[in-house]
């Protein structure tokens, strides 16, 4: 408790208004989770609201968020129906499947039947008793609160969240989807969905984690997953974030590589009038790989940023990024991409793409891919580029018959295609080419 | 064209070396004569590559013991830039690209270089063009390659053919080629061997490292030597190659115990 | 890293000798005092004395940067001498009757300062701490109608030509550096190229620091007018002193219609020693206007000296069809830090800018690129290009690449790309298996890596900043 006491308290009183109140601390869990969760609510209040001023959030002004007072949801999972939620159901993971209501874990609509033994997919609370240790041990471990205010506020409201535990060699057979729903209550509301994924060593899972709204409202969702990847171990890991247009989207995502282990991320943004999404990932091991893949689509008055950070730290590590942004309208997307390459990252090969479209002259883009590197024997590239449709390709499409209209809605189609397509599971990208059309059409 | 009489290039006595404090190489012996060509075989991880670049002087090999003469001379003793310009020249198997050099710079730098020390006449720009376009057609190179930075996004195949072009241009007593066959298609590998078969004259010599047979097929080796954990376990003739295409190597080494042990 | 390679990155520095010359220099620190005691010294119109004391007054409200990739102690501004003149005997008649002992130091620093004397057909004018030495080729650059003279003279004879530009690209209080250096600036040069005019020479200027307390604060404005064309070039050393000198220079370019102004400079300040002892602090702000239509600058840099290098020179692209260029070659040795690259603000219509910044990092050494590409909503067809690529001797100094795009207009094409590439003992080995020895080997990696950049140099400049990273890189082979 000492850290808590010195930590200086330049509390905002915004984000104090967010935070849970002191009673509400002391919860029926273990003793070490309500400790966790007051170390969380004091970091909330020694870190000030990030605002431009910030070099990390120069790009992506949070101060609307501000205008609204949002309140901790309320449990109302059992007025949403399986009917509802069933444009969202994917039949690959009919039997693994967890659904959170506005953060709040929703039995009902939950499945995870007959699951594999060394497979455990449940919500954190139940999973508390039986898996206490491991929890313990990883629960906000990685992802670094004591910097990161939103981080911080999420952590001091872990109640419930996503526990899925891989155990050592064993292949999860069906993808686990991760539903998170958002009702878009008339009240405007804040959820703080919490995911821990813990991949044994040489094990492996797909992962679709999935932000999703019922109605177009106000609300904040303030989210944090934690991933830890054991020795040789592969995670494929889809994170959509399509939440209401008129939504807040905060998200931080903090990955751990051990030895030889594999992940891969696809991270797709189309919604929330302000979405950030920050990722970490840190190659603790010698020869991780990491490839990560990105999409923007965005339109109207949305902003959309996407901070990365790749570490580095040990040797024969590879990465791989591409990043895709695509703004129309108004609509202002951001890219920060950091890679790091360590003293002792030697051999490493790192590259990364930032690419983006920007189709009307009131919206913006802006990109900054970083390179930092101390180790002199690797090999590392980036690259970024911001353009409109390419003439010669419009032209072409022109010349084989198609109108001005579908050459451009199927070239952006083929832009943002690119990323939907590496998505691990069938039915997804089905229905999100679907949505990818009916955006692009939408917008023309 | 060989004959016990024609003058030693290469002897190399009881050759040890090792690399990060690991022993890759256990005593190797070998002799190469003017006008002959050794092929050095075997599998993966037995000390062939580490055996050229220890004859190229590669810093990162330690020579642990034995000795190398190249014609009379100590060649150990001699820095890398030493040996190359007395003519000892390697054939990378992974050549190195230099980005913002032109292959022609490079190429001239070399053979000026390479000619101060022979005491040659060194070629201006305008006369190594006329030099180097005849040389071009050796590797059936297309000059376009000249104005390219060195092996910079070149293929794999047009590497091997700028060390081939590289030897022509420096016209070494004793060319080793390391697995230069690695990587190359059919047609390249033809162009690869006939280009070293056209640069063979009586004077110099060729030692070839190579995992397969198939470079064999193009370019006949006087002498195959086999090497397995260091040593080099058995020497023969180019039917040698043959046996070991189609046997593998592990009878080798049952043979080579058995002789061992007598 | 090979022996080899370690040899070849440690050579000395080889201007850092003190020249022994008597100085008129004022009492240490800053003060609106001080201010009024340089102004005065320079016996300056009143309009400049307030233009330094409303940027002083600003810079007290402000504080240093922090953003860039370096790190230092705390400067204390108190303690440097802002004031530094070499004693004239008595008022010059001609060159002849400059200092012996100053003429000696630009002999040996290769800046032949008698006209007679010059191999290249170029103007220089030569700098020494606070104020200028003396200006070659005046009277036939005058002929054309070409001013290249101090700046203290253009405060004289041209007062109406510093007041209409001086702070017009980069205002008094654009950054904490900035405000310094406006509140303090001693000399430097000026340059007025008149209407349809291209300049028959190089025009160069010389900086050298020779005393360890002072700082250099000075300040350069270049004028081209419509349709002239004018290629300038500066150079930089100074003396090895274990203690850290700053350098706050701002340079000012505008260029109005059709008119080129190329800006290449050598820069090499002492770097510090091995340790990372002494040094320069070379905290520069240099920015072009590309104010008229079809206007172009071009930036070439080379930097090798510097303790700590902070600096972007940049090009605001204001009129239609305008273009920007940045080429820069960055070395960094021993603890060396630099944090460099170049900001192209497109603001009128078809504008163009291209970089290409090459960074070469070896020792304990941090060398970053920081770049802004900016491409305002009004910047239609607005074009970027920009290549960044690094190379690493050695594993214990670092590369960084932070470029900054930022587009606001759809029919921008902004494209940016970066790698990284070393030299190392395979590469090493691959020259020395073609006979090609150290030095030489280096030398030609090095040279094939900055060649995009040294194209863009003045021919007698590309020599000398090729001889240059020579210096810096090349040894005793071990």
């Amino acid at each position: 408790m000492s850290a808590v006491m010195k930590a200086p308290d330049v509390r905002d009183a915004y984000l104090a208004s967010l935070a849970p109140d002191v009673h509400s601390l002391a919860g029926p869990g273990p003793e070490w989770l309500n400790a966790l969760r007051a170390e969380a609510a004091a970091c909330v209040n020694s870190q000030p609201y990030p605002t431009t001023q910030d070099e990390e959030w120069r790009f992506t002004d949070f101060g609307l968020l501000r205008k609204t007072a949002f309140a901790s949801a309320a449990d109302i999972s059992l007025e949403v129906s399986l009917a509802d939620i069933e444009p969202f159901v994917l039949p690959e993971s009919e039997k693994s499947r967890l659904v959170f209501v506005n953060g709040i874990y929703a039995p009902h609509l939950s499945a995870c039947a007959g699951l594999p033994q060394g497979v455990v997919i449940s919500n954190l609370a139940a999973g508390l008793p039986l898996h206490d240790a491991v929890i313990r041990t990883h629960l906000a471990q990685q992802v670094d609160f004591h910097n990161e205010a939103f981080a911080a506020l999420n952590t001091s409201h872990i109640r419930d969240g996503a526990l899925v535990l891989i155990t050592k060699d064993t292949a999860c057979p069906a993808p686990i989807h991760l539903l998170f729903i958002a009702t878009g209550a008339d009240m405007p509301q804040a959820n703080y969905p919490r995911c821990l994924i813990i991949a044994d060593a040489g094990s492996t899972c797909a992962l679709i984690e999935d932000y999703v709204c019922l109605n177009q409202g106000v609300y904040f969702t303030s989210a944090v997953s934690e991933i830890t990847l054991g020795e040789n171990a592969a995670v494929e890991h889809t994170r959509l974030q399509r939440e209401s247009l008129s939504a807040f989207h905060m998200a931080y995502g903090a990955v751990a590589l051990a030895r030889g282990s594999n992940y891969t991320a696809h991270n797709i943004a189309f919604g929330a009038r302000i979405s950030r999404h920050d990722l970490r990932i840190k190659q603790n091991g010698e020869a991780a790989q990491c490839t990560l893949n990105g999409l923007a689509l965005i339109s109207g008055r949305q902003i959309a940023d996407t901070h990365t950070v790749m570490d580095h730290t040990k040797p024969n590590g590879q990465s791989t990024q591409l990043h895709k942004c695509i703004a129309d309208g108004g609509a202002h997307a951001v890219f920060n991409g950091k890679i790091f390459v360590r003293k002792d990252a030697q051999h490493t090969n790192a590259a990364q793409q930032s690419r983006n479209l920007l189709l009307s002259n009131k919206a913006r883009i802006d990109t900054k891919p970083q390179l930092e590197i101390f180790a002199d024997d690797v090999k590392c590239a980036h690259g970024a580029t911001v353009s409109q449709l390419e003439t010669e390709e419009m032209f072409y499409l022109n010349s084989r018959g198609l109108d001005a209209l579908t050459a451009r809605n199927l070239l952006i189609y083929g832009f943002a295609e690119e990323i939907v397509d590496r998505i691990p599971v069938t039915s997804l990208i089905k229905q999100l080419s679907k949505t990818l059309s009916e955006q692009i059409l939408e917008h023309t | 064209m060989i004959s016990s009489n024609s003058k030693v290039i290469l002897e190399v006595r009881n050759l040890s070396a090792s690399v990060a404090g690991i022993e890759i190489l256990k005593g190797i012996n070998l002799t190469v004569r003017s006008g002959e060509v050794h092929a050095i075989m075997g599998p993966n991880g037995s000390g062939k590559s580490t055996f050229s670049k220890v004859l190229a002087g590669h810093p990162g090999y330690t020579v642990t013991g034995g000795e190398v003469l190249f014609e009379g001379q100590n060649l150990l003793e001699l820095p890398p830039e030493e040996r190359a310009r007395n003519g000892v020249f390697l054939a990378f198997q992974y050549p190195i690209e230099i980005p913002g050099v032109s292959n022609s710079a490079f190429l001239r730098l070399t053979y000026n270089t390479q000619q101060a020390h022979r005491g040659g006449e060194e070629l201006d720009p305008l006369e190594f063009n006329d030099f180097i376009q005849e040389k071009c057609k050796i590797v059936e190179m297309d000059p376009s390659f000249l104005d390219r930075s060195v092996n910079e996004g070149f293929s794999g195949g047009e590497k091997k053919r700028n060390e081939i072009l590289q030897m022509a241009v420096l016209d070494p007593r004793l060319a080793i080629l390391d697995e230069t066959d690695s990587g190359l298609d059919i047609d390249a590998l033809r162009i690869v061997a006939s280009g070293v078969n056209k640069l063979m004259t009586p004077d110099n010599a060729v030692i070839m490292v190579t995992h397969y047979q198939r470079l064999l097929n193009y370019i006949t080796p006087d002498f195959v030597h086999v090497m397995r954990r260091g040593r080099i376990i058995k020497t023969g003739g180019k039917e040698l190659a043959l046996e070991l295409e189609t046997r593998g190597y592990d009878w080798l080494d049952d043979e080579h115990q058995k002789a061992a042990s007598v | 890293m090979s022996t080899t390679l370690e040899a070849l990155i440690n050579r000395p520095y080889e201007y850092g000798f003190v020249t022994d010359i008597e100085s008129d220099a004022i009492p240490k620190g800053l003060s609106e005092d001080v201010i009024r005691l340089i102004s005065k010294k320079k016996n300056e119109p009143d309009w400049l004395l307030e233009f330094r004391l409303n940027a002083y007054r600003h810079w007290l409200t402000m504080t240093e940067p922090v953003w860039a990739n370096v790190s230092h102690a705390k400067i204390d501004y108190q303690d440097i001498i802002y004031y530094s003149a070499p004693k004239p005997k008595k008022k010059l008649a001609s060159m002849d009757e400059v200092d012996p002992e100053l003429l000696r130091t630009f002999e040996k620093l290769g800046v032949p300062m008698h006209e007679r004397k010059m191999l290249a057909n170029v103007a220089v004018d030569v700098i020494f701490d606070s104020v200028s030495v003396t200006t070659t080729y005046k009277e036939k650059l005058a002929e054309v109608g070409i001013i290249f003279c101090s700046f203290s003279e253009a405060v004289q004879h041209h007062p109406e030509l510093v007041k209409q530009y001086l702070g017009s690209v980069v205002p008094s209080a654009d950054n904490f550096f900035a405000a310094l250096n406006s509140a303090v600036f001693t000399d430097g040069s000026f340059c007025y190229i008149p209407k349809n005019t291209r300049c028959p020479m190089d025009l160069s200027t010389y900086f050298r620091i020779n005393n360890a307390e002072s700082g250099q604060f000075e300040r350069t404005l270049i004028i081209a007018e419509e349709g002239s064309h004018v290629s300038y070039l500066e150079g930089c050393t100074a003396p090895r002193f274990d203690t850290n000198q700053l350098h706050a220079a701002v340079v000012e370019l505008v260029v109005l219609d059709n008119a080129e102004i190329k800006y290449s400079t050598v820069q090499n300040w002492y770097a510090g020693d091995e340790n990372g002892v002494g040094g320069i602090y070379n905290f520069v702000t240099k920015r072009g206007l590309c104010k008229g239509v079809n206007s172009k600058i071009s930036w070439t840099q080379v930097e090798t000296g510097s303790a700590i290098t902070w600096k972007y020179p940049s090009c605001v692209l204001l009129g239609d069809n305008s273009i920007g260029e940045f080429y820069s070659v960055a070395l960094t040795n021993h603890h060396q830090q630099a944090d460099t690259g170049t900001k192209m603000i497109h603001i009128g219509k078809n504008t163009r800018s291209r970089i290409v910044s090459k960074g070469i990092s070896a020792g304990q050494s941090n060398n970053s690129y920081r770049g802004l590409v900016k491409i305002s909503a009004k910047a239609d067809g607005a074009r970027n290009y920009s290549q960044c690529d690094s190379m690493l001797i050695g594993s214990a100094c670092g590369a960084h690449t932070f470029p900054y795009i930022e587009v606001m207009n759809s029919t921008a094409k902004v494209e940016h790309e970066a790698s990284t590439s070393r030299i190392g003992e395979d590469q090493m080995f691959y020259f020395a298996s073609r006979g090609i020895g150290g030095e030489e080997a280096v030398s030609m990696i090095i040279n094939g890596f900055c060649k995009e950049v040294f194209n863009h140099l003045p021919m007698e400049f590309a020599v000398e900043a090729t001889k240059l990273l020579g210096l810096k890189l090349e040894g005793s082979v071990g």
